[in-house]
């Protein structure tokens, strides 16, 4: 069917994109391969160093420290923050709870307040003298009166910030999901005598699994890219003993403050393989959970 | 006339877009021509950066009297800290223009020196600095930070001596002489009756402001300097597991855990570390002479409370100063006037009345010798118990120690402190709280610390090949 436009015509319409895709992402991509090889002094001085960058970081302990870091804090986002969200989720989508509309809005408002700020409001909180240890020292007999959250528990404390950050966000997916679980299913596995339990493992759980497993897979790249949370409640470093460095926060270190713009691209590229892994092993466990 | 009529009259090609779209495109050719033509601003003059306010208000005077009298004008901006240490590197790394003279404080140096020599974006003042008689003007160690391969890349603005301030108050009034004390162990002593719930709220306070976390990194360096250690020598050579670190990192873990703990994480620029020295919960700090400004301006409810004396030495006899902090003033290789910026360098960094206003605003000594026998320096002051500070730090600034400019020592100073931050949590851990039991752990975290950073510097093949 001839449309009257001469063939061109999409090519021209979508060349805006294609030019600011090639531009803006494709070239820097390629172009952080080549830089990946070197090592750099800022974009001007460099010279061609073949796999050294990489071979340095497979041996770095302060990277693998930064992947464990990141890995321990994407484990605590999928296995207490999203139970938590979908906990959350199946009590808003309870009929007989009030204000649902109301807190569905209290819940999901910690999302709207910037990280930064969080990580400021958090900072002040688990600081030495702040609301946490000046309210465990009243509640907790022999609660130490100084506790050094952000020296001990630092993992934990950027979990938790993260948690009251997102817990909200996540629900909100769990919630779209479970507004569609069939009622009817639930219905007659309760007429067959199945309990809550069972009901929620075989009618709820395979209903929103379509949705649950992009919620996790969102959550392990957010996780992965774990950066201005850290970097501000750290007070611009990884925090006692790098307990808080993250891997984008390494990679920062590396290409903006050192000016080791070959290194901070093999760090991107080694986080970017290690994405890849985990987003197709999500992919196919999802599959496998299908079939 | 219809429609139909008017779009007859029109080319065929314009029904290839809709109205809208032919809109759009328009607005986008015309918008990216503008875009194109619009002109770049020229600078006139010298552009001159600096990062603090306070230098701002007192350069203010100078920058206008170079203006009144001399050409070209000077444009002094002042940005935050990390926008000019980001513009300055950004610049530096890809030769696009910056400013024509920088000032740069001391941490955020090191990284302009990572490169090849010859690619370091300041200009070598080396030999006009002697060649103009300069460089014996000024306190040699002010140098040490500005230095990198046996070449100087700035003009110092400091001398940063460290003396210690403490509660005067609080020690007359519990009947200590901490004036008479000479060494650190001495003080550790000599502190520990002071230690209790002095306030009342159940918690214990302690004396000295020294913790084992990144934000006392600087005092660590400068104790560390004071001892006679390093973590670079002159010739960049690392020193990092050495007795001497490993002293000083022990001793003060030894303060920070067990039943003799005198020391407590009281920050400097924080609000809880300025709330714990208003209410008497901490009592003694290191104070290079810029803090005293800072003090003065940040906790006035500390007037004629507060007294300096010289730092207790680590051992009898020994160095009773150290340094900590500074800033220095140096040229783009960008700029294009590299001859007017130096003598504006000069004409603001050497000047008498800089000098006076260093000292009035905020108690920072010259580095130029020859002001040091001015009286303002003799000035008593009400905030510190009428003491005058000035005398007192130009007194142990002949003392002050060398200090290295290697683009390593950032990091280095962050593991170390890291060594010093374990070396505690050990000490925890194993209930080990004295010092020379604490010495094995604490040199074994030390050769870890330096096998980490010596790997930074065997990567660096620029540095590697100039050594």
């Amino acid at each position: 069917m001839n449309s009257g436009y001469p063939k061109w015509t999409p090519y021209v319409l979508i060349s805006p994109f294609v030019v600011i895709f090639a531009v803006f992402m494709v070239y820097p991509m390629l172009y952080s391969v080549v830089l990946a090889v070197q090592q750099t002094f800022g974009p001007k001085t460099s010279t061609f160093v073949g796999l050294q960058n990489f071979k340095y970081l497979l041996t770095d302990p302060m990277f693998w420290k930064a992947v464990r870091n990141t890995f321990v804090f994407a484990a605590g986002s999928v296995f207490i923050q999203l139970p938590l969200s979908l906990g959350l989720a199946m009590l808003l989508n309870h009929e007989k709870v009030r204000g649902r509309v109301f807190f569905r809005m209290i819940f999901f408002s910690p999302s709207l307040v910037g990280t930064v700020f969080i990580a400021i409001m958090f900072g002040l909180m688990f600081d030495r003298e702040g609301l946490v240890n000046v309210t465990f020292y009243q509640l907790i007999p022999g609660y130490p009166a100084e506790f050094p959250w952000l020296e001990r528990f630092v993992m934990g404390s950027l979990i938790i910030a993260a948690m009251w950050q997102f817990t909200g966000f996540n629900m909100i997916y769990f919630l779209a999901a479970l507004q569609n679980v069939s009622k009817d299913l639930s219905e007659a596995a309760m007429v067959d005598g199945a309990g809550p339990w069972p009901r929620f493992l075989n009618v709820t759980i395979p209903a929103i699994k379509p949705v649950a497993s992009f919620v996790v897979l969102l959550s392990l790249i957010g996780s992965f890219q774990l950066f201005e949370l850290a970097f501000v409640l750290l007070n611009n470093s990884g925090g006692p003993d790098d307990q808080g460095l993250t891997v984008v926060m390494y990679l920062y270190q590396n290409g903006f403050i050192s000016g080791r713009l070959g290194k901070a691209s093999a760090i991107g590229w080694m986080l970017a393989v290690l994405l890849m892994v985990f987003a197709v092993i999500q992919h196919r466990v999802a599959k496998a959970s299908e079939n | 006339m219809s429609i139909k009529f008017l779009k007859r009259l029109l080319p065929d090609y314009l029904e290839y877009l809709s109205a809208g779209g032919w809109i759009i495109l328009s607005l986008a050719v015309c918008s990216a021509i503008a875009v194109m033509c619009w002109p770049i601003p020229h600078r006139e003059g010298l552009q001159f950066w600096i990062f603090s306010y306070s230098h701002e208000t007192l350069y203010v005077g100078k920058v206008e009297e170079w203006n009144r009298d001399r050409q070209p004008q000077v444009n002094m901006s002042l940005l935050s800290n990390e926008a000019l240490q980001q513009r300055m590197l950004a610049s530096f790394l890809t030769d696009t223009p910056a400013a024509d003279l920088i000032e740069v404080e001391r941490n955020f140096v090191p990284q302009v020196f990572t490169g090849p020599i010859e690619d370091v974006g300041f200009v070598d003042l080396t030999d006009r600095l002697h060649e103009e008689g300069i460089y014996e003007q000024i306190n040699e160690p002010s140098f040490g930070p500005w230095t990198s391969r046996g070449r100087i890349f700035g003009l110092p603005h400091d001398v940063h001596p460290v003396m210690l301030a403490y509660r005067a108050d609080v020690f007359e009034e519990a009947g200590i002489d901490i004036e008479s004390v000479q060494t650190w162990d001495e003080f550790a002593q000599v502190v520990l009756p002071l230690v209790g719930d002095r306030n009342g709220d159940t918690i214990p306070d302690y004396v000295i402001s020294m913790w084992a976390t990144g934000s006392f990194r600087d005092q660590l360096e400068a104790l560390i300097l004071q001892a006679g250690g390093a973590l670079f020598d002159e010739h960049e050579q690392m020193h990092i597991n050495t007795e001497v670190n490993a002293h000083v990192i022990a001793t003060l873990v030894s303060w920070m855990v067990g039943p003799n703990r005198i020391a407590v994480d009281a920050g400097e620029f924080s609000a809880q570390g300025n709330k714990m020295r208003l209410d008497g919960r901490v009592l003694v700090a290191m104070m290079p002479d810029w803090l005293c400004g800072v003090w003065q301006l940040d906790m006035p409810g500390l007037e004629g409370k507060i007294k300096l004396m010289p730092l207790p030495a680590w051992e009898p006899g020994g160095r009773r100063t150290s340094v900590w902090g500074g800033t220095m003033l140096g040229m783009a290789k960008m700029s294009e006037d590299q001859e007017n910026a130096w003598t504006f360098a000069k004409h603001l960094y050497l000047s008498e009345e800089l000098a006076e206003g260093l000292y009035r605003s905020n108690y920072i000594i010259s580095p130029v010798k020859s002001y040091w026998d001015r009286p303002f320096y003799d000035e008593p002051s009400d905030y510190f118990s009428g003491q005058a500070p000035g005398r007192l730090f130009i007194n142990l600034a002949p003392d002050v120690p060398v200090r290295t400019s290697s683009p390593f020592n950032t990091f280095a100073k962050d593991r170390v402190s890291n060594a010093m931050f374990l070396l505690k949590e050990y000490a925890l851990k194993n209930q080990v709280y004295d010092r020379e039991d604490l010495m094995d752990e604490a040199r074994r975290l030390l050769a870890d610390a330096e096998k980490l950073v010596r790997r930074q510097v065997e990567e660096n093949v620029f540095l590697r090949s100039q050594q």
